[in-house]
């Protein structure tokens, strides 16, 4: 018996479920009226350090919540309740990424209404968690001067995703031997659209600049929530 | 290694696609991979090897049709090719850079075996069965 090879034509993006996925979840975080902020840096960058800062400068004025993202532990989460502030632990076990199944798993474990501000915390990979939308309005990477200037450079697509870009640790630029300067001329070579902020959420410099921006988004975002 | 998720979404499309035309196996999938992604082509097709295990595509070949990453100026409307690294501000008007393709992560077609209404029930049944439960 001779078998007929038949050419389907598919026409389908390979990451199709997750958007739809996604697109699920972003209906509802609208339907909620809150602003999602997915976090994303290599490991290491510091961003758990800068959320607790960023929450306490937050604390008081919206009502915010967390979802930590690791491949294992709840340590992320621990410290995020330590400050009195809801938080929930995904952990994938040896997936490289958070994908928008897991955070729609996650929401209905985690009811998430009554939140101005909803911070995802993706597992620490400059690569993976670029291709996965999880539903959020706000992408954020984190890179710290300590991994050198050239991170941008070396991982475009991620750095290309982003709305804003946050360069941490300014304290250890001159121990690094980094100049800040080149390392947002690389950020704007990949991403001319990105806001950048400079800063050290161990010292705090720098800091405030940064939450009075994202205050005003999702003051911007919950008043224009609230008109439709 | 991401690639595994991938991959596994490429058999899942592939075989939903296969099933709708009741193809008996997935002989080879065509897949169109942009150079500014965060795949790479090699380590996909290792992924695919093992993903495809147990499915319709278990004998499938995974062809690869690199795209590469073109990028054109919003104002001067210059297009080119990055070759060395990546920069989306124009070397020539200083203005961001579109990218125009590189970002194709696309199932164009599936290639099948289409006797199956030949077939003999018993062999539709070792078909069913030797698939995974989950």
């Amino acid at each position: 018996m001779e078998s007929v090879p038949e050419r389907i034509s598919v026409q389908t993006n390979v990451l199709n479920a997750n958007q739809q996925t996604a697109l699920a979840n972003r209906e509802r975080f609208a339907n909620e009226g809150m602003l999602v902020m997915n976090l994303m840096s290599a490991p290491g960058a510091g961003k758990t350090t800068l959320l607790e800062a960023t929450i306490k400068a937050m604390q008081g004025k919206f009502r915010l919540a967390v979802i930590e993202g690791d491949l294992q532990t709840d340590l992320d989460a621990q410290r995020i309740q330590a400050l009195g502030v809801r938080a929930y632990q995904i952990t994938t076990g040896t997936t490289c990424h958070l994908d928008a199944r897991m955070v729609a798993r996650a929401l209905d474990a985690f009811p998430v209404n009554d939140l101005d501000l909803l911070v995802i915390e993706n597992v620490g990979n400059l690569i993976c968690p670029a291709s996965f939308d999880l539903g959020e309005s706000l992408r954020v990477v984190v890179c710290s001067v300590a991994e050198g200037p050239e991170k941008p450079k070396k991982y475009p697509v991620m750095f290309n995703k982003a709305n804003v870009v946050l360069i941490n640790k300014i304290d250890l630029a001159e121990i690094s031997g980094v100049d800040l300067n080149e390392l947002r001329a690389n950020v704007r070579e990949v991403n001319p659209h990105a806001t950048i902020f400079a800063l050290s959420s161990r010292t705090g410099e720098g800091m405030p600049a940064w939450t009075n921006w994202l205050q005003q988004a999702v003051a911007t975002h919950t008043s224009a929530a609230m008109v439709k | 290694m991401h690639e595994i998720s991938i991959a596994e979404s490429i058999i899942q499309i592939a075989e939903a696609k296969a099933c709708e035309q009741n193809a008996r196996s997935i002989q080879v999938i065509k897949l169109r991979l942009g150079t500014f992604t965060t795949i790479v082509a090699e380590s996909l097709q290792f992924a695919f090897e093992i993903a495809r295990q147990r499915t319709l595509a278990r004998d499938a070949r995974l062809e690869i049709e690199i795209v590469p990453m073109v990028v054109r100026c919003v104002v001067c409307e210059e297009s080119t090719q990055p070759l060395h690294g990546v920069c989306l501000i124009c070397e020539e008007c200083g203005f961001p850079l579109e990218i125009v393709s590189g970002e194709e992560l696309q199932i164009e077609y599936i290639e099948v075996d289409s006797d199956k209404e030949k077939l003999p029930w018993s062999q539709y049944q070792n078909e069913f069965q030797s698939r995974p439960t989950s």
